[in-house]
């Protein structure tokens, strides 16, 4: 290549590189300084070395009981919304008219802003007069205050956002369902094999890429699914459904410890991309990728 | 932790709270007439009131339990209230978080710019819980902004050290056309950084026309108050629509159980300080015999069934459709009630919420927030026109048309809230011995205000009060030393 073809090159890709630098490098870079510092946005920072670190990870409860939340809501969500997703492409591979017109039944909530996703929630939901609670009891099941109680406020977060994004993860599978050669099939009945077995020895074995996707995705959703949780609970009551992003939140907006929450963020980071590393390292054995 | 010019400021804060003692008190100082009622002479219905002028006569009841007209003493000078100031042709900028003010701020923003040629003031709002969390750092950065609200204790402090905040004290339309008293929450060392616009009474609503038609008495003290939630209950109406799993305004009530947990104003403010640096427990016998009442309200069947999931969209929806009979917000909340149902106008009225047996210190709460301030660090020119603007919102008509526009009691002398019947209805609040709302002397909002008050609403929600306590105090101390 010569020269000034490269410079041109260079050249075209500043304006995106400028873009991205602005938006993601700057402020990416900027949290890692201020995770070193003792900052509330308005004084002049200090610097405390690895001190919002250390403080993390020795004294403060709130934070380690937030990460567990998290992780439980996130084992609850990979877990149901993957399997959802999978049984529901399944039963929807063939572009039959019904099936197209069901896809979008499912994908209808995933196009919902958020916010009114919860606020419906929150009346589905509601202790006295909610549709769950009245379902409930017509059938002779007491009711639950689901968001009021400690117990049940997470999980009831949790099927909100299977129910919100299931939807999304079936349009994932189906494409990656209908990659499958159609001859396996054929094969696999003019052997004599059950549908179970087809799904078994063929449909899981050749759906795991499309899974490794899914479960990574679901996994980052479950990480910065902020909106739903503050609009529900705001992580209530008694933190019970704090996730990590609300409390990164709460740390730099409500009680102005930036340089705290920056720190908090970037543990954030570092889960997120371990349990994504994990998660790809386990398909990965199971597909046989390299 | 906060730094040092922080802390002193939070300090001096916590002092000029101290010598706040501020009421808006019913005097019997002599002289004048309104619209025919006479001062002295007897009245027949508690709460009316001919306005909110020097010379308003407000119908209310003396030690001896006669209604009398007496006068509301407005803490103000005997000065003129004086015109707005011209601005100077530019455009600014105005920030606030009260999306439902829109219009009537809209149509008193188009009278100003009519008035001054040349002139634009555009509103940049947000809903109330990003204002809190976003204003500073939205503000701070934007020289446009020329006008901002903040509300009383935390985000003020956070904007005065900010240096955001442009002293006005030497304008004459703050000295004489604001209700003096009203301005403390914006004075700092003598100076006005801020006009208070609103004067909220965060003070329970009650439904006259229900309290009437059962024979219900307003409780006057703790043991009445149980007894009267047992009588509502057993009527199958929910005595106290507390909307709990909402913690803004189920926080209000906090106020009201403050007011009179301690001898004086100074111990109570030194007690709120203790918790807000951390220097005493939640388990403190004082805030445990707080709990101890939210335990007590549940148990006594107070509140609704499972309370803490019950929220502020179906709290004044329960009130309004006359399945609760106290809406324990304040008056902020009336416009909401109103709205869900227009039969409502005319039929609140506000209570003394008294947990106690013993004489109440203080007999409701006021709170005088929606703090207009203009930017310090706006050139002079956006300056001007943000003053010239603070300064028409504080003539009494242009007070009077967003008092009566967006259902706000206002801090500004000489309006009249005959326009607006539930404005009128609640205006006797005016005549008892106020509290400035103590709430909001919890400065560190994040840190312990708002984890205390979660865990006030488990604890009036059922959970135990030891565990709850010790479990949120833990969090707190480990939180303000992070």
């Amino acid at each position: 290549m010569k020269k000034t073809e490269s410079r041109v090159l260079v050249a075209m890709a500043f304006p995106a590189f400028a873009i991205y630098a602005f938006l993601y490098l700057y402020p990416s870079l900027s949290n890692v300084y201020y995770s070193f510092q003792r900052w509330d946005g308005v004084t002049k920072p200090e610097f405390i070395g690895l001190h919002n670190f250390t403080y993390l990870a020795t004294n403060d409860d709130l934070f380690m009981k937030v990460l567990g939340n998290n992780f439980r809501f996130s084992f609850i969500v990979v877990i149901f919304q993957t399997l959802l997703a999978l049984l529901f492409a399944t039963f929807l591979l063939k572009n039959t008219k019904t099936s197209i017109a069901l896809r979008i039944v499912f994908f209808f909530p995933t196009i919902l802003s958020s916010v009114s996703v919860g606020l419906i929630w929150n009346f589905l939901y509601d202790p006295n007069f909610g549709f769950i609670n009245a379902m409930l009891k017509s059938v002779g099941i007491p009711g639950l205050n689901w968001l009021g109680d400690t117990r049940y406020s997470l999980y009831a977060i949790a099927l909100t956002q299977v129910w919100f994004h299931t939807g999304q993860m079936v349009v994932i599978y189906v494409a990656g369902l209908q990659q499958i050669p159609q001859e396996l099939y054929e094969a696999a009945e003019v052997d004599g094999a059950s549908r179970w077995q087809q799904f078994k020895n063929i449909t899981w074995p050749m759906a795991l890429p499309t899974t490794a996707v899914v479960v990574a995705y679901t996994t980052i959703q479950t990480f910065r699914a902020f909106d739903l949780v503050y609009s529900m609970t705001q992580g209530g009551p008694l933190n019970s459904s704090d996730m990590l992003v609300t409390l990164i939140y709460n740390t730099a907006f409500s009680s102005y410890k930036w340089g705290y929450a920056s720190a908090q963020s970037i543990i954030l980071v570092f889960v997120v991309l371990l349990l994504t590393y994990l998660q790809r390292r386990t398909l990965r054995l199971n597909t046989g990728e390299k | 932790m906060k730094a040092k010019g922080i802390t002193t400021f939070s300090a001096r804060r916590f002092g000029a709270v101290v010598a706040v003692a501020f009421a808006l008190v019913a005097t019997t100082l002599p002289s004048a007439t309104a619209a025919g009622e006479v001062f002295g002479k007897a009245c027949t219905t508690e709460g009316i009131s001919t306005g909110q002028s020097t010379t308003s006569l407000i119908c209310t009841m003396g030690a001896n339990g006669k209604l009398t007209w007496t006068r509301v003493r407005l803490g103000s000078s005997t000065a003129k209230p004086v015109a707005a100031l011209k601005a100077q042709p530019g455009t600014i900028e105005f920030h606030h978080w009260r999306p439902e003010d829109k219009v009537v701020l809209q149509s008193i923003i188009d009278k100003f710019e009519a008035l001054n040629p040349g002139v634009h003031i555009n509103q940049v709002i947000m809903n109330s819980v990003d204002y809190t969390n976003l204003a500073y750092a939205k503000i701070s950065v934007n020289k446009k902004a020329a006008l901002f609200v903040t509300s009383r204790g935390g985000q003020f402090d956070q904007f005065m050290a900010g240096g955001m905040m442009k002293d006005i004290s030497s304008n004459r339309y703050v000295s004489q056309n604001v209700i003096a008293s009203a301005l403390t929450p914006a004075t700092v060392s003598g100076r006005v950084y801020g006009v208070p616009y609103q004067s909220l009474f965060n003070n329970p609503l009650y439904n006259s026309e229900m309290f009437a038609k059962y024979g219900w008495t307003v409780p006057k003290n703790w043991t009445e108050l149980l007894g009267f939630c047992k009588a509502v209950k057993a009527k199958g109406i929910i005595p106290f629509a507390w909307p709990a799993a909402t913690r803004g305004n189920a926080g209000q009530i906090m106020n009201s159980f403050l007011m009179n947990s301690a001898p004086d104003l100074a111990t109570l403010t030194a007690r709120i300080a203790a918790i807000d640096t951390g220097k005493a427990d939640l388990t403190s016998d004082w805030f445990v015999d707080i709990a101890k009442k939210y335990k007590a309200m549940n148990d006594g069947g107070c509140f609704p069934d499972n309370v803490t999931g019950y929220n502020d969209t179906v709290a004044p929806a329960d009130f309004a459709s006359g399945k609760a009979a106290i809406y324990p917000t304040g008056t902020f909340g009336m416009s909401t009630v109103t709205k869900l149902n227009p039969s409502m106008a005319g039929k609140m009225k506000m209570m003394s919420m008294i947990t106690v047996d013993t004489k109440p210190l203080y007999q409701g709460i006021t709170n005088n927030t929606f703090i207009l301030s203009v930017n310090a660090k706006s050139t002079s020119r956006d300056q001007s026109i943000a003053n010239a603007f603070l300064s028409f919102l504080a003539t009494a008509p242009i007070a009077q048309e967003y008092a009566v526009g967006t259902s706000q009691h206002v801090s500004i002398i000489n309006v009249d809230y005959a326009a607006n019947i539930d404005l009128l209805n609640t205006s006797d609040i005016m005549g008892k011995k106020l509290l400035l709302a103590p709430r909001f002397l919890f400065v560190n909002v994040g840190t312990v205000r708002n984890p205390l008050e979660d865990a006030l609403i488990a604890i009036g929600g059922g959970a135990d009060i030891t565990k709850t306590l010790t479990d949120t105090s833990k969090t707190i101390k480990q939180s303000l030393g992070a």
